[in-house]
Order: C-alpha cells, then structure tokens, then sequence
C-alpha cells in the first residue's frame, strides 16, 4: 500500500477546508474533497484528455481505497468525475468522510508530482487555488522535516 | 506609355515594398545555420521521421524558444505519446521551462476527437482553442494519427480539413508544426506534403553496433537552407544538428603578411626556414614512439610562451599523460590552463560524429581565442567516430582546417605511419592535400642502434632544409642533435648504406630519459 506522503496529506487537508469554506456541516468534506477533484480535473482533462484524467484519478482511488475501505463504493466515469458519493455519506462517521477526502485527493496529488514532477505539480495547485499559501517544498522528495 | 508604366513600377516599389519574412530561432543549436536563420513566421510545416528520431523534442525546443505570456504556444496532443509520459520525459531536457507551462505553453489532448473520426469536430476544437489563446506557436502531435482518418472520411474530405486548418493556422499569424511518423512513400501525391511551406525529416541509420541520426530540410519556403543530411545529437540539451557546411561561416581570407611562428624546438624552426606560417596545416606524420604528440606539446607550449592561446583535441591519450609528459620537458601547461590560454579536449566517447568533434573543437577556440591548435592525432580520431561517420572523415576534416586556418589558426595535426623499411609513406590517409606543411619522422638503423630522423617535406608558402636530421627525445623534449649525415645513403629507407668512413663507437648510453628507466 503506497501512503500519501504527511505533507501532500496536509495539503489535501487545506485544499478541502478551503473548498469548504461556507459550509457549516462537517458532512461537507466528502463533497468538498469531490469538488477539489473536479477542480483539478478542469485542467487536467485539457492536457491529458478526459480518459486520461479518469485513468489516473482511477489509480488514485484504487490506493486511496486501500486505506479507506469506505471508498471502496465510489467509482469514476467516463468523462473523469466521481460518483456514488449518496450511499456512504449517511452511514459514516463525520472523522471517517474527512479522512477519505483527503486520502484520496492527497493520492492524486502524490500521483501528480510522481508523473508530472513537483514543479509542475505545485504550480498546477497554485494557479487553481491561487490564493492559497503552498510550501514550494511539499512535493519535493525526502525533504519533510 | 513606357515610362509611365515605369513610374508606376517605381512607384508601387515604394509604397509597396516586399514582405519581409521574419524567421523565428529554433532553439535547436545549428538548426537555424542550416535554416538560413531560423524558421520563416506564420509558415506551416511538418517534422516527420521514424519514432525516436526527436520529432517530439524538436517541436518541445522551438516552442520554448520562442513561447511567451504574451505570444503563447498551443500544443495539442492526439493519439501519440500520452501528454504525462511526454511532459515527464520533456522536462528532462535544459530547455523545459516549468514556469513557461500553462502560461506561455499550453496543451490541448484532442485525443477523444480523433478516436470519434470527425474531423469537422476537430478543426472546431482547434480553431475553438486558437481563437480563444492567440498563440503564436501551434504544434499538432501526432497529425499522422488525425490523417490515419483517410480512410474514414475520404481524401477529398481529408484535403478539405487540411486546406481549412492552414489557411485558418496562417490568417491566425501562428506558425505551425504538424509531427507525424511518416514514411518517405507517403509524401508522394500526399496533398499534405503539397501545402506545407517547410518539411523538416529526421532519420537513424544503424551501421554495426551505432546509431547515426540525420536531419534534411526537404522544402523550406522563405529560407535558403542548407540542402543534404545533417548529422543531429540528441543530449541534456535537446535536438543539436550540425551542419554539413559546420564552419564555413566563419572562414576568412588567411592575412597576407603572415608571421612564423616557433615550434619550440630552434633547430626544427631553422629546417623550416625560421618556423611555422600562422594559419597553416601542419601535418607530423611517424610511427608510434617517434615523438609526435611530444612535438606537439612543444608547439603549444611556445605559443603560449609568446601570448599566443591553444588547444589540444586529444582521443587516445588522457589530459593528464599530456601534462605530465610537459612537465617532464620543464613546460607548464597547468597554468595556462587554469588562466583560461589552454583548454585540453579529450574527446572519446563511442559513436563520436565528427560534426560533433568539429563544433567541440571550434567552440574550444572561440572560448579561448586559440592562435594554435593541436589534433593528437587523427588516427584516434578516425577510430572513435561511429563507423557511418568515417566515410565523411576527410570531408568534415577539410571543412574544419579550411576553417580554422582560414581565420588564422594554425593547425599541427600527427598522424601514425607504419614505417616500412622499403618506402617512405606519410600518411595511409589521401590528407597531404589538406595541409600545407608536411614533417615525416622515422626510425633508422644506424650503428646497432634504432635512431630517429626527420625530415620536413613540404612546407607551401616557402623554401625549407631538405636535410634528413637526427633528433632524439631528452628531459627539454625533441631535440635535433645532429647536423645532416653525409655518411649514409638511403636514410630514408630506414636502413641506410654507409658511405662515409665509420669513426670508433664508444660505449654510448642511451640519451633518451624513458629509455634509462
């Protein structure tokens, strides 16, 4: 099982906070952790075409699933979105939904800069979340304090 | 009636005069040499070639080169290399510029379009994204795949979509790349290949064990280019192409007063009528042992005694032997080398292009301002080139000396003869017409002892001693130790007759430092 690295984990944690802003409800962070995804897929899909956005969304899935079983439920189309999100958000724990968003959004983001290199990576999350303060070190490898 | 269509003529000449067509850098070194600048703006063109011949890198390079915020690059992919795979591997290049994508350097995945086979779709995706960015650079990779559609939509309807896409690419004032995997078959009658304004092809032979990549300007609109194969590098650097005519450029007229210039070696210069002519193509030809590349070393070092920079293009022995064997004869190299008057290029990797050996070797002597140049030797040289590159050996090898020499270098080059003991060959190479000056050096036997003569042989721009002389190798070098023997016959067979009376033979030792080892 490949991990998200603690400080991808940290980021996907803010990312989802950000994207919760104005929610009141902790239920929120399953769809707000969808919504960093499709966020994310915007530009993705451009470069990478909508079958390949969902083939790695997929794979990041896949390995987010193999730490929150929950996920397990959730699938990805064919045009690269995610679904089957109305099932689990009544049965889980609000801590348990938290966690899953960011696991699996930290899983596409490791995904990211595994492929398309930290650079690349960290400038994608700050011209899509530019108001967010990103540590230019977080994607780089081995160099967690 | 004569004169004012004339008036009319002049007239129109200064209103109107012709366009000028502005050539964009391609950010792939001596490409532009060979495009005659650069890459005519708004122009249409294709870079074709097998897989792995650098198509991909190629349009990656011109698109960095030239992408800005401003005046962006759109690059759309479609069904070639998937966008992930192409921007991790790109970014291995020095070229990439991550702060360039997604700003000045877009990508656009038409993938989806082209599986669906509806061209109209994809020109309307393309035209939707161009009108939208305003790019300047448009590339489309792979177009083969969108042309694979043929056979679908027709000919007739596939020359429609190409006539659409260039006129709509060229009134958009973008210069566009179309990459396709083509064979040299499908240019014939491919309406594709009748539109483009420059077809770029990219090739790789394997000849033995090594790969020999090319590049050919089929067609270029706008630019004289430089026709013939090209030999091209790919490296840390991107797509390196080095013209067939590397280096003539920079040829000029050799200066009319020339000076002579020391060898280091007095009694040499005195046999050479007062020393070397400054830009000339000196040729040591001699077998292994005679003392080549330490005559050379003493030609460097007496440049740079007299303030004159060189270099040394080495590829067999190491740097190190080289400085040793100086220091050996009381010359320091390691000064001048570390003050920037001496570069040392040593030069063996495998498949070495010569090409690649030429424009190391001119940018070595555009770094330090070489006056002198020394190439140790071309037999080495010869060997480490990957076979596809011999046959060209002679031809690049004239292309650089008349180069150099041409903007005052002056060349020393050894080559290793066989010395047989029935002719006196200098060279198994046909290279005498390249040079202008010929020194032969050679074993003798001469009593009971295998000695070393020289000889100069020719020297162009003027007299020379025609003595046959002695010289041995001490701790100052080659030094000649005898004036010219009129004792012997036949020296140059290398087993003379003796003429002369013998005088008595001590117990000589061996005069040689190596050899008292």
């Amino acid at each position: 099982m490949r991990r998200a690295d603690p400080r991808i984990r940290d980021l996907a944690g803010r990312l989802i906070a950000l994207e919760a802003t104005g929610s009141q409800s902790p239920s929120m962070t399953i769809p707000a952790a969808f919504a960093a995804c499709e966020k994310l897929r915007r530009p993705l899909a451009t470069l990478l075409g909508n079958v390949g956005f969902g083939a790695l969304l997929s794979r990041a899935l896949a390995l987010a699933t193999s730490e929150v079983k929950w996920l397990g439920v959730v699938h990805v189309d064919a045009g690269g979105v995610l679904e089957g999100l109305a099932g689990p958000q009544a049965t889980i724990s609000p801590a348990e939904s938290a966690r899953g968003g960011v696991v699996l959004l930290a899983q596409l983001l490791g995904l990211l800069a595994t492929f398309l290199g930290g650079d690349l990576t960290l400038r994608l999350v700050r011209e899509v979340w530019p108001k967010l303060d990103v540590d230019s070190a977080v994607f780089v490898k081995g160099s967690a304090k | 009636m004569k004169n004012k269509t004339r008036a009319a003529q002049s007239l129109l000449a200064r209103v109107a005069p012709k366009v000028e067509i502005a050539k964009l850098p391609t950010g792939v070194r001596g490409l532009d040499d060979i495009l005659g600048g650069g890459i005519p703006e708004f122009s249409f063109n294709i870079i074709a070639g097998a897989p792995g011949t650098g198509k991909t890198t190629m349009a990656h390079q011109i698109m960095f080169a030239n992408a800005t915020a401003k005046a962006p690059a759109l690059y759309f992919t479609a069904l070639g290399e998937p966008a992930l795979k192409m921007l991790r591997y790109q970014q291995q290049f020095t070229f990439f510029d991550a702060a360039k994508v997604s700003k000045a350097v877009r990508f656009v995945n038409l993938s989806a379009l082209v599986l669906e086979g509806d061209l109209d779709a994809v020109l309307a995706e393309i035209t939707e994204q161009v009108t939208a960015i305003n790019p300047s650079i448009v590339v489309v990779d792979s177009f083969r795949s969108v042309m694979r559609n043929m056979a679908i939509t027709g000919e007739m309807a596939m020359q429609s979509f190409i006539q659409r896409l260039t006129q709509f690419l060229t009134s958009w004032h973008a210069t566009t790349f179309l990459i396709g995997e083509y064979g040299e078959e499908e240019t014939r009658g491919n309406p594709l290949f009748t539109v483009v304004d420059g077809l770029f092809w990219l090739s790789q032979k394997v000849e033995r064990n090594s790969v020999v990549r090319k590049l050919q300007i089929l067609k270029a609109r706008g630019v004289a280019s430089v026709p013939g194969l090209h030999t091209v590098r790919i490296g840390e650097g991107g797509v390196q192409a080095f013209s067939r005519t590397l280096g003539f450029g920079r040829s000029a007229d050799k200066p009319t007063r020339r000076r002579r210039l020391s060898m280091g070696i007095p009694e040499l210069d005195k046999m050479m009528g007062g020393g070397v002519l400054e830009g000339d193509s000196l040729l040591i030809a001699g077998p292994s042992g005679t003392g080549k590349s330490a005559l050379a070393t003493q030609f460097i070092a007496a440049g740079l005694r007299n303030g004159e920079p060189g270099i040394m293009a080495i590829f067999e022995e190491r740097p190190q032997g080289y400085t040793a064997r100086a220091d050996s004869f009381g010359l320091n190299l390691k000064t001048p080398q570390a003050k920037g008057k001496l570069e040392i290029v040593y030069l063996r990797p495998l498949d070495l292009s010569v090409d690649e050996t030429m424009q190391e070797i001119l940018d070595a002597v555009e770094r330090v301002g070489a006056k002198r140049l020394v190439i140790d030797s071309l037999v080495s040289l010869e060997m480490a080139l990957a076979p596809g590159f011999r046959e060209d050996f002679r031809e690049s090898l004239y292309r650089m000396i008349v180069a150099l020499t041409g903007a005052g270098v002056t060349i020393l080059s050894t080559v290793e003869v066989e010395d047989s003991f029935t002719g006196f060959s200098f060279s198994h190479y046909t290279i005498s017409f390249l040079t202008d000056d010929i020194i032969r050096l050679r074993y003798v036997e001469i009593d009971g002892q295998l000695r070393k003569v020289m000889v100069v042989i020719k020297m162009r721009g003027g007299n020379h001693s025609k003595d046959i002389r002695e010289y041995v190798i001490t701790d100052k070098g080659v030094v000649v130790i005898r004036p010219r023997s009129t004792e012997y016959d036949g020296l140059t067979t290398g087993i003379p007759t003796r003429t002369g009376p013998r005088p008595p033979q001590g117990d000589e030792a061996a005069p040689e430092p190596k050899a008292r080892k």
